[in-house]
């Protein structure tokens, strides 16, 4: 489909797939550099993934990147004494509660008052960004700097650089857990039965004696824990301080990456590799060739187009089916 | 010469022959009952007929010429009209409207209102089918609502009228009705097909009866001729046992308690005004009542679902203001009347219906963590105890038969010895194999001592079982009967809120 558009456009699309893949996976810097892509991708998209299977459209783990990357990143600039494994518990469990907390409360409106989640999710979204923008602006501010951004986290809590020069670091192995966990608790915990069963059928959960609130509450604060784990992996991983407006909508790649899985935790760790490959690779490509970087934009929604026609084409027949 | 003839129709869904080599003839101006158990493959044969389904082998005659038929459209061009179980109207515009739906009478682009108002009031008065054209169908109720779709059926010029289980959702009363309008029809000059699986309307009103067992024909008598053992036999293709042996109560001991429960409905009016009575130990207590009368709404209540004034307890434990765990928990089981929404996780494993009430306590849970294991060999063990047809307990609960699907639900609750059974319609849309299922393990648990309340629109099911019968009427207890001793006419007097003349 993209080689397509490039063909009608005039370029040479096997030669941009070509670089497109050797600047994404050809070296072990390249790798790297796509794995650490891929990253803050896992993390949103399993936290689009639990609330997604559980019926609830979570359209938060965006704020909840922000507020747990900040609170994450005040940790790291405030209790600079630390040594260096405390200071990082301390600063991953603030972003895992400041993002947890971020959708909880929507999750609350929506478990007991039955208040749109869409609605109250969007919103907070903006409410994340701008307050967390307005932090490093006015209380947080650095005199001196002209960007708007924090004080740099202690040297100490900086994770490790994997593979050298490349940022890649440890966040990647705690996301990669974090999908493994997901699948076990999906598919072997207590909390997963009774989720996927609200999210297939909640009139049954509820007939069934589940507590179908306390069970969203819960998947809400996990929803957007996950954000909160992006957050922190970005400042502590990558960026070593909170800058505003830094996510390029990890939260929103991270709801098509788990679309496309259907919300499978192993498929939405596979979706968030593949998506890597394309954001690594296309700046390269776009240096090598002519083709711009907005193809694989143009590529990532026609991925998405696809994917909703075939989600549609399903419902309709399961509809079909179920009338019949 | 027949009117209509079908030959030779066969019809498979994957995994099924719904229909196998099917010849089927109707005389003109009669009155056809096409009979058989669910799954036999009544409707699906009438789908075809009617241009819903296209069969993969078959030709269908009308007046000796062959028809083709490849959409409802066509059947309607044909004038064959047909009535679906589920009714096809729009809640939110008026009766005359519906009828003329798609067909409407206008004026350029508009609607003519004057025409469409007497063309519905002439259709209307003559074959005596009163409505009231501007009623919106939302407000009316349901048996009004049928004389609708046979209207509009009509309205379209439909010579032949196919009724999928038209009787269902009415009362005895209304039924006697429904059947005067059927020989009106008929004395007109219709051909009328009539799917059903009650015996009593093929004997009442038909002429011919055709039975279908698994997709195949096997036979078509003249009902005059016959007898409802003979079709009854063909049905199943054995004799059928219909008496239950009981054995009596010795006292009454007091089990599920209701004292003045009162409820609203989704739209906050009335559904529950005050009502109290008794399950006792040992006793099955049936519910009777044209549905709409509060009946849901009470089952609701008992599950903990919907709010309610009043005090329920099961022997002396209070249950009102607790949630459905805790009621479950206490030893009420409960066998909702949707099977497909409150019952079953239709996209879950069978395993996984059968402990969606008991997941989280030991064995099958610890710490929060599932033992996978143990719920597989559960799910085992009840498919086995309970003959559910299934290939394996990780099959998806939506690839089992309405029957089979029953059986999850009435394993899942009678596993464990409950105190209380609450059981909504058990056996609606079952076959006659699957409801005798129910009704034994229903009578099992009475002669364990369990307390059995027994909601039900079937009448034939709550004489049967129940040891007494209480009538529900728009929300309120209206009567007490013997179904040892009580007639059709008096619970159906009392079912329409005749308390005075019952």
């Amino acid at each position: 489909m993209g080689a397509l558009v490039m063909e009608l456009s005039g370029k040479d699309s096997v030669e941009a797939y070509k670089v497109l893949l050797v600047s994404a996976l050809g070296s072990r810097t390249a790798i790297a550099n796509t794995l650490l892509a891929a990253t803050p991708l896992i993390f949103s998209g399993l936290g689009a993934a639990i609330a997604f299977r559980a019926g609830v459209f979570n359209v938060g783990v965006e704020g909840s990147i922000y507020m747990g990357a900040f609170a994450s990143a005040w940790v790291g600039f405030t209790f600079l004494g630390l040594p260096a494994l405390p200071l990082i518990l301390l600063s991953v469990l603030a972003a895992i509660i400041a993002g947890g907390l971020w959708c909880y409360f929507p999750g609350v409106l929506k478990a007991r008052l039955n208040v749109d989640e869409i609605v109250t999710t969007i919103m907070l979204n903006y409410v994340a960004i701008l307050f967390t923008s307005y932090l490093v602006n006015y209380p947080f501010r650095l005199p001196g700097l002209a960007n708007a951004m924090s004080a740099e986290v202690a040297p100490q809590a900086w994770l490790a650089r994997l593979v050298p020069p490349s940022q890649f670091n440890a966040s990647f192995i705690v996301a990669v857990i974090c999908a493994l966990f997901m699948a076990f608790l999906f598919n072997r915990m207590r909390l997963g039965f009774e989720l996927r069963t609200v999210g297939d059928n909640p009139i049954f959960a509820r007939w069934s004696g589940m507590p179908v609130a306390r069970v969203i509450e819960k998947v809400m604060f996990i929803s957007g824990l996950l954000g909160g784990l992006a957050g922190a992996a970005q400042v502590l991983g990558v960026n070593y301080r909170f800058i505003a407006n830094f996510s390029p909508g990890y939260g929103f790649t991270g709801i098509t990456i788990a679309l496309l899985a259907r919300n499978s935790p192993i498929g939405t760790l596979i979706g968030a590799l593949l998506f890597g490959i394309l954001r690594s690779g296309s700046s390269t490509m776009e240096i090598f060739t002519d083709v711009p970087r907005d193809l694989i934009t143009v590529l990532e929604a026609t991925v998405i187009f696809f994917a909703a026609l075939e989600f549609s084409l399903t419902w309709m027949r399961r509809k079909r089916h179920a009338t019949t | 010469m027949a009117y209509l003839e079908m030959k030779g129709i066969t019809k498979t869904f994957p995994g099924v022959v719904a229909n196998d080599d099917v010849s089927f003839a109707v005389e003109r101006s009669s009155i056809h009952a096409l009979v058989g158990e669910n799954g036999a493959g009544k409707t699906t044969l009438m789908r075809v007929l009617y241009g819903m389904y296209k069969p993969e082998a078959g030709e269908i005659f009308l007046d000796g010429r062959q028809a083709d038929i490849s959409s409802p459209h066509d059947s309607i061009e044909l004038g064959i009209g047909m009535v679906h179980q589920e009714f096809q109207l729009v809640p939110s515009l008026t009766v005359a409207e519906n009828i003329v739906l798609g067909y409407e009478p206008h004026k350029g682009i508009w609607l003519d209102k004057e025409t469409t108002q007497t063309q519905v009031l002439e259709i209307s008065e003559r074959f005596g089918l009163h409505v009231d054209p501007d009623m919106p169908i939302r407000e009316i109720p349901v048996g009004v609502q049928q004389r609708v779709e046979i209207l509009k059926v009509l309205y379209r010029q439909a010579e032949l009228l196919i009724l999928d289980e038209p009787t269902a959702v009415l009362t005895p009363q209304e039924v006697e009705g429904f059947f005067q309008v059927l020989k009106r029809l008929c004395s007109h000059g219709h051909t009328i097909i009539l799917i059903t699986h009650k015996l009593k309307e093929v004997m009442s009103v038909c002429h011919y009866a055709t039975v279908l067992r698994r997709g195949v024909n096997v036979g078509s008598v003249e009902v005059a001729k016959s007898s409802e053992a003979e079709i009854a036999r063909m049905m199943v293709g054995r004799e059928v046992e219909h008496k239950y042996q009981k054995e009596e109560i010795s006292s009454a001991v007091p089990k599920l308690v209701c004292e003045g429960v009162s409820a609203l409905d989704d739209r906050r009016l009335p559904a529950l005004r005050s009502i109290s009575f008794t399950v006792n130990a040992g006793e099955i207590l049936g519910i009777a009542g044209v549905e709409g009368n509060g009946q849901s709404e009470l089952v609701e209540v008992l599950a903990g679902q919907r709010q309610a004034e009043g005090k329920i307890t099961l022997e002396g434990e209070n249950l009102s203001d607790h949630g459905t765990r805790f009621i479950r928990e206490t030893g009420v089981a409960l066998i909702p009347e949707s099977r497909k929404t409150q019952g079953l996780n239709l996209q879950g494993k069978v395993s996984e219906n059968l402990v969606s009430n008991t997941y989280f306590k030991p064995p099958f849970s610890r710490y929060g963590v599932l033992s996978i294991d143990k719920i597989s060999k559960y799910g085992r063990k009840l498919i086995k105890r309970f003959d559910i047809r299934t290939e394996s307990p990780n099959a998806v609960a939506a690839t089992l038969s309405g029957g089979n699907a029953q059986k999850i639900i009435i394993a899942r609750e009678l596993a464990d010895r409950p105190e209380v059974l609450v059981a909504a319609h058990p056996t609606r849309g079952l076959d006659i194999s699957a409801t005798q299922f129910v009704h034994e393990e229903m009578l099992g648990l009475r002669a364990q001592k369990v307390a059995v309340l027994l909601i039900s629109a079937d009448l034939d099911e709550l004489l049967a079982l129940a040891d007494r019968i209480l009538v529900l009427f728009e929300g309120r207890l209206v009567g007490e009967v013997d179904p040892k001793t009580v007639t059709y006419e008096r619970l159906g007097l009392l079912m329409a809120g005749h308390v005075n003349d019952a």
